[in-house]
């Protein structure tokens, strides 16, 4: 029974992608249908782009409950700046300040020596705010629809734009997590930061960058939206931080560090879109899609909590 | 923590610091209240401060609970707002049924086995309390918006919120009530053997383990504390205001975080008061009350609050550090 149990839960992603993805196709009709999954593919992008840099701060032993917010203030940026420069720098200029957001947290995090936990949950307030300030509570809007229409365009039956860019990048990462020199130093770093200053790392120099580097994808993912929808709002990815770190546990990326896998976020961020999109389509309301995701988060948790310690039992 | 020598002036800076520290928070009150009558004539006038007090003894009542979970070194309770909602949702969907007593208490009821949920997992199952709390929080709120079918609730007897908007003996009635909880609060955390055994456990695991002290009842007892408590703000909430919204509680955890830390109740645990806790929630909500006579806009506000938590925590790591403690 044990044994089984551990089994499941080493392998808990693909026992639960595949359970998801048998009952939607179940209970919804055309699930499998390639318009669907292209659909499901998009709308999870931009929660997967936030798990590719939360599955490195992880792996670090970091934490960063900031991303839905520098997630809008990086779309607005995008958006009100667009009369101003043209559409393509406005775009840069989001994406950087997606950047300069993960560099503030990193500086609180390293510079400072706040808990990530702390620090970043007093950004997620401070980045909220800025995008209230700039667009007065208000929803921002771009200044050319066309955009959104090239953004959204399907390539190939299936994917769009970021779509595309978060399956690449879950590539490279899954490569230079298993592959590369850096990546196993981040590993290392999480699993035990002692160990990992003692053999030479510079654990603040890696930790800044892998905060540079969540918040220019968390930047990147709000642009893209901010132009798929052509709007800029304050309150865009206000449940972005719970899913994509739900995504990321459901995909056995441990939250106390050390360990991280780039394939299992790609399963976890499939698994979130399968069932979002599945109770979508079976018109289940957003608060209890929002109750089922918070017991998988809490039951994997806890689940992982218990398989740890009889793996240290024996 | 630190590995420092403890060398002599080392302890000489600690008890510098340290008086400056307790100094502060008056100070700074003070400070904000010369700031203010010199900014504003509608400042310093009993109305004025009348309004300030009765507005902020509703998220009062759970920055004593919540001194309770930051002192236990149970971090934070970011499940507050699901929980605030849940007692308001419930005291006006069931004062039908139940009458506004009867509701009321069912509401405090329901967000105290929410809190006791969050206590289990972080007092036994050791989850790290911000995301246990951030994955309850969502749960929670879920299920109060299921309970009424996702809707507002509106108030069915307008006269229930009567006596809470009024005033006993010309003091506001939330006043007492937010003074009754400090008073309990204070006594339960600085005056019994709970409390002790709150600040052992917050100041250190093994050492409070080895102690006898039951450190998993201590911490879970802190998130039911605070599930209580915003259960109670919740339902006097929507008694006030006769509606109870999903999005009721929102920033209620934000605030009273800010107002413990602020207090200069560490983050790490292990020390501080409720006294000192409300010391800061009167410093934050005079310095708000200020900006808004000012004409700072709400952003703004939430802007110079996000500063000041990182400023607050990062101050009492370093002053933490520099003791050598």
């Amino acid at each position: 029974m044990t044994q089984f149990l551990l089994w499941a839960v080493r392998y808990r992603v693909l026992v639960i992608l595949l359970t998801v993805l048998s009952v939607a196709i179940m209970v919804v009709p055309g699930f499998a249908s390639p318009i669907t999954v292209g659909l499901a593919l998009d709308r999870a992008a931009s929660m997967g782009l936030i798990a590719v840099g939360l599955t490195v701060l992880l792996a670090a032993g970091q934490i960063d409950l900031s991303g839905g917010a520098v997630f809008a203030v990086a779309g607005i940026v995008a958006v009100v700046l667009q009369p101003v420069i043209g559409i393509w720098p406005a775009a840069a200029v989001g994406t950087l300040a997606g950047l300069m957001a993960g560099a503030i947290n990193g500086f609180v995090v390293v510079g400072l020596g706040v808990n990530s936990l702390v620090a970043t949950l007093a950004t997620l307030l401070a980045f909220r705010a800025i995008g209230h300030w700039i667009t007065q509570s208000q929803p921002v809007s771009g200044i050319d629809i066309m955009v959104a229409l090239a953004i959204s365009q399907v390539h190939w039956g299936v994917l769009t734009l970021r779509a595309g860019l978060f399956l690449a990048l879950i590539l490279l990462l899954h490569v230079w997590l298993t592959r590369t020199v850096a990546g196993r130093n981040l590993l290392a770093l999480g699993s035990s930061p002692e160990a990992a200053r003692s053999s030479g790392l510079r654990p603040g120099r890696m930790i800044i960058l892998a905060f540079i580097g969540a918040g220019v994808l968390a930047g990147g993912a709000g642009v893209l939206q901010s132009l798929a929808v052509n709007t800029g709002s304050p309150v865009f990815g206000s449940d972005m931080t719970i899913f994509a770190l739900t995504a990321v546990v459901v995909g056995g990326t441990r939250l106390e560090g050390g360990r991280a896998t780039a394939l299992g976020t790609l399963g976890g961020v499939l698994t979130l879109a399968t069932l979002t999109t599945g109770m979508e389509f079976s018109s289940v309301p957003a608060y209890v899609q929002e109750v089922v995701t918070g017991t998988i988060l809490l039951t994997l948790i806890v689940l992982d909590r218990f398989a740890r310690q009889q793996a240290a039992m024996t | 923590m630190s590995t420092a020598p403890l060398v002599k002036p080392r302890h000489v800076a600690r008890s510098t610091l340290a008086v400056a520290g307790s100094l502060a928070l008056p100070i700074a009150i003070l400070a904000v209240l010369f700031f203010g009558t010199a900014a504003s004539p509608n400042f310093l006038s009993v109305s004025n401060l009348l309004n300030v007090l009765t507005s902020m003894s509703i998220i009062g009542v759970i920055v004593v609970a919540m001194t309770f979970v930051l002192v236990s070194g149970g971090l934070a309770d970011l499940s507050v707002p699901a929980t605030v909602a849940m007692g308001a949702i419930l005291t006006l969907a069931l004062q039908p049924v139940l009458g506004t007593i009867g509701a009321f208490a069912a509401g405090v009821l329901a967000a105290g086995g929410a809190g006791l949920l969050n206590g289990v997992l972080v007092g036994y199952a050791r989850i790290n309390a911000i995301i246990a709390t951030l994955a309850t929080g969502t749960v929670i709120l879920g299920v109060a918006q299921w309970v009424v079918g996702g809707v507002i609730v509106y108030g069915a007897d307008p006269t229930s919120g009567n006596l809470l908007k009024g005033r006993i003996g010309g003091v506001p009635t939330l006043v007492l009530i937010f003074a009754a909880a400090v008073i309990l609060g204070h006594l339960l955390l600085s005056h019994t053997v709970w409390g002790r055994w709150t600040r052992a456990t917050g100041d250190s695991l093994p050492a409070a383990t080895a102690a006898a002290v039951p450190v998993r009842l201590v911490s879970a007892g802190a998130f039911v504390l605070t599930g209580i408590a915003s259960g109670i703000s919740g339902g006097l909430l929507a008694l006030t205001l006769q509606n109870a919204r999903p999005g009721i509680g929102e920033g209620y955890e934000f605030d009273s975080i800010t107002a413990v830390v602020v207090g200069g109740v560490s983050i790490l645990g292990g020390q501080g008061s409720v006294p000192r806790a409300v010391g800061g929630l009167i410093f934050v909500q005079l310095l708000t009350n200020v900006m808004t006579l000012m004409g700072v806009r709400t952003p703004v506000q939430g802007l110079a609050l996000g500063l000041l938590i990182v400023a607050a925590v990062a101050l009492d790591l370093a002053v933490r550090k520099r003791g050598g403690a």
